[in-house]
């Protein structure tokens, strides 16, 4: 049973245009910043906001459809959400915040309960039953709250940034708990967030979304090494670069002209790592590298690195040692020579 | 660090602030000192005082079930969906706060009164007769008093968005069920609240009463009217303290019971 979604709407004053496509048993993750329209099309899919146009659907069934005048009230769609700030009821038990939704599709008090409590056992929370959500921690929250939208058997599970309310310290057995629990669910599972981490070890499949619209999606893997936005390549920590190839040059959309060592023609994207940028102080000579002039704009340590940013012509972050970075005082700022050899330069067609 | 200086008080708002306190202290002392202490438990015990008590708990009490259930939708609609002309409804339902209870008995009198066609119609439907009954009475409070109801739920609805019905909805919850097992409950302290302020405002409803239902002991003469009536027209000013007394100790109960959950709702 696959979901496709394909619709235009408008939120504020962002547009969100989209056509999402997601597999039965397979996880999909919505990678993307903030206000990118990521929350707004779980809440389509889960029919608690209308599209302007387009539709949502699920196998046969018709979610959403403009164009036939038909929609279906969330309450019918069968789709398991955990929101981002888990959303338990605070006036009810947690046994009874997770026999809800069972006792909301006409299940027996006795009956409901039994299957709650069955799941409490499943995610380690059954010694809570019978406290109120606000005994919970973040982590438990988030359990209790996946317990509840697994519990009546959706169709589809919308994950919104399932970890944020989460403290640091809990995330990485919780990510761990967490996909064991995807794994056992065999309906589209659909999780939204914004960090990188969470999509890679949870997700099958990357979605990214950007200002509304997919920029790029496949395996994470694929979608980082070949990234096709600033903010991708940003988030796999690369240097892009977009222009046209012709006869081993690379013609910035600046006017700049790179040397690469490539078989693309045409329109084309280009990564360089941050380590493959070497930086000097005076023009390297007789180099056959490509030397791009610029200043230091920015010195931020991480770890035995230190990211330089330089801006110029053609901004480029940069990586050195530390030891590196003393001997040319990148901490004084200034101008700065960055070279990189063709070979380093990845280029694929845009 | 200035706050030593500027927490320093000015003696000229001392003086009036001092007078402020005064003016609710001093007369509630007046109240006390013509207390006959000694002859005070036969009097509270009386049959005019517990014939007007049994009657101000009954048509209050009326008064707050009849404002809860048509206030509470009332408050639902205005909070949370976009019903239009939902600018003026609001703003019709704060009238009877600012409306001289006379106003208002007039108003009701010349709307329900005997020989109106509202009033005719219950009449000979439903054989109610509301002008100068136990029932007119509780109309008249409720007309005064249920705008705090109204207000008050309003202000605890808005405080939360929709967001818990939204999850409701996406469990199978009917819209139903989730005005009663989500929106219901945790608007259940508000609800308490708005309900209480409505109670003491319609306990000590006077005006409106008065118009509308008159002052018949045992019928239509609340505690507020049986004040009323013996410190004015036959003089016996101990009865009337005695009367004063009682609902004095009936507010206090009231505030001191409530205060922390009514003020909670109205912020």
């Amino acid at each position: 049973m696959n979901l496709h979604a394909r619709f235009a709407t408008q939120v504020g004053s962002l547009h969100l245009e989209c056509d999402i496509r997601a597999e039965a048993d397979t996880t999909v993750a919505v990678l993307g910043p903030n206000g990118a329209g990521k929350s707004t099309l779980l809440r389509v899919i889960a029919g608690l906001h209308r599209v302007d146009t387009g539709h949502v659907h699920l196998g046969d069934d018709v979610f959403d459809d403009t164009d036939a005048g038909r929609w279906m009230t969330p309450e019918e769609r069968r789709v398991g959400f955990v929101f981002q700030d888990h959303g338990l009821f605070p006036h009810m038990t947690v046994l009874d915040n997770v026999a809800f939704g069972l006792r909301s599709r006409g299940v027996f008090r006795t009956t409901a309960r039994e299957q709650a409590r069955a799941w409490l056992e499943r995610v380690d929370l059954a010694s809570y039953a019978s406290n109120r959500p606000s005994a919970l921690s973040g982590g438990q929250t988030q359990r209790a709250a996946l317990a509840r939208a697994l519990v009546t058997e959706p169709r589809v599970l919308l994950l919104d940034e399932p970890l944020a309310a989460v403290d640091a310290s809990g995330k990485l057995d919780l990510r761990r708990a967490l996909r064991e629990h995807l794994r056992t669910f065999s309906g589209v599972r659909i999780l939204v967030t914004h960090d990188p981490l969470e999509a890679a070890s949870l997700a099958e499949r990357v979605v990214i979304l950007e200002d509304g619209r997919v920029t790029q999606e496949g395996e994470f893997s694929d979608v980082t090494a070949r990234p096709r936005s600033a903010w991708i390549a940003r988030m796999a920590g690369l240097n892009l670069l977009r222009g046209v190839v012709t006869d081993d040059v690379l013609l910035l959309e600046g006017g700049t002209a790179i040397t690469v060592a490539t078989d693309v023609r045409g329109p084309a994207l280009a990564t360089i790592h941050p380590r493959a940028v070497a930086l000097y102080r005076r023009v390297p000579e007789g180099s056959p590298r490509n030397v791009l002039k610029g200043r230091v704009a920015n010195v931020d340590p991480e770890g035995d690195r230190w990211r330089i940013q330089i801006d110029g012509p053609v901004p480029l972050v940069a990586e050195v040692t530390p030891v590196g970075g003393g001997e040319l005082h990148l901490a004084d700022g200034g101008d700065i020579f960055a070279s990189v050899k063709a070979t380093e330069i990845d280029v694929y067609a845009q | 660090m200035n706050r030593g200086v500027t927490r320093r008080p000015l003696i000229g708002l001392v003086i009036p602030a001092a007078v402020a306190v005064l003016f609710i202290v001093v007369p509630l002392i007046g109240l006390l000192a013509h207390v006959d202490w000694p002859n005070l438990p036969s009097e509270v015990t009386s049959t005019d005082v517990l014939t007007a008590l049994r009657l101000s708990l009954e048509c209050s009490l009326l008064a707050v079930a009849f404002s809860v259930v048509i206030g509470v939708p009332l408050a639902y609609l205005l909070a949370r969906t976009a019903i239009p002309g939902r600018r003026v409804v609001r703003a019709l339902v704060t009238l009877p706060l600012v409306l001289p209870p006379v106003v208002g008995g007039i108003a009701l009198q010349t709307a329900l009164g005997t020989t109106t066609p509202i009033g005719t119609a219950l009449h000979t439907l439903f054989g109610i007769s509301l002008p100068f009954t136990t029932l007119g009475a509780a109309v008249a409070e409720a007309f005064v008093a249920f705008p705090f109801l109204v207000i008050t739920v309003e202000a605890g609805l808005r405080q939360r968005d929709d967001h818990l019905e939204e999850v409701a909805a996406t469990l199978g919850a009917r819209p139903w069920r989730r005005f009663w097992l989500v929106t219901m409950p945790l608007a259940a302290p508000s609800i308490a609240a708005g309900a209480a302020l409505c109670w003491a405002r319609a306990l000590g409803e006077f005006g409106a009463t008065i118009t509308f239902a008159g002052s018949f002991p045992g019928t239509t003469e609340t505690l507020p009217i049986a004040a009323y009536s013996s410190f004015e027209g036959t003089g016996r000013v101990g009865e009337a303290i005695t009367f004063s007394l009682v609902l004095l100790t009936i507010s206090i109960v009231v505030l001191v019971l409530l205060r922390d959950r009514w003020l909670g709702a109205l912020k």
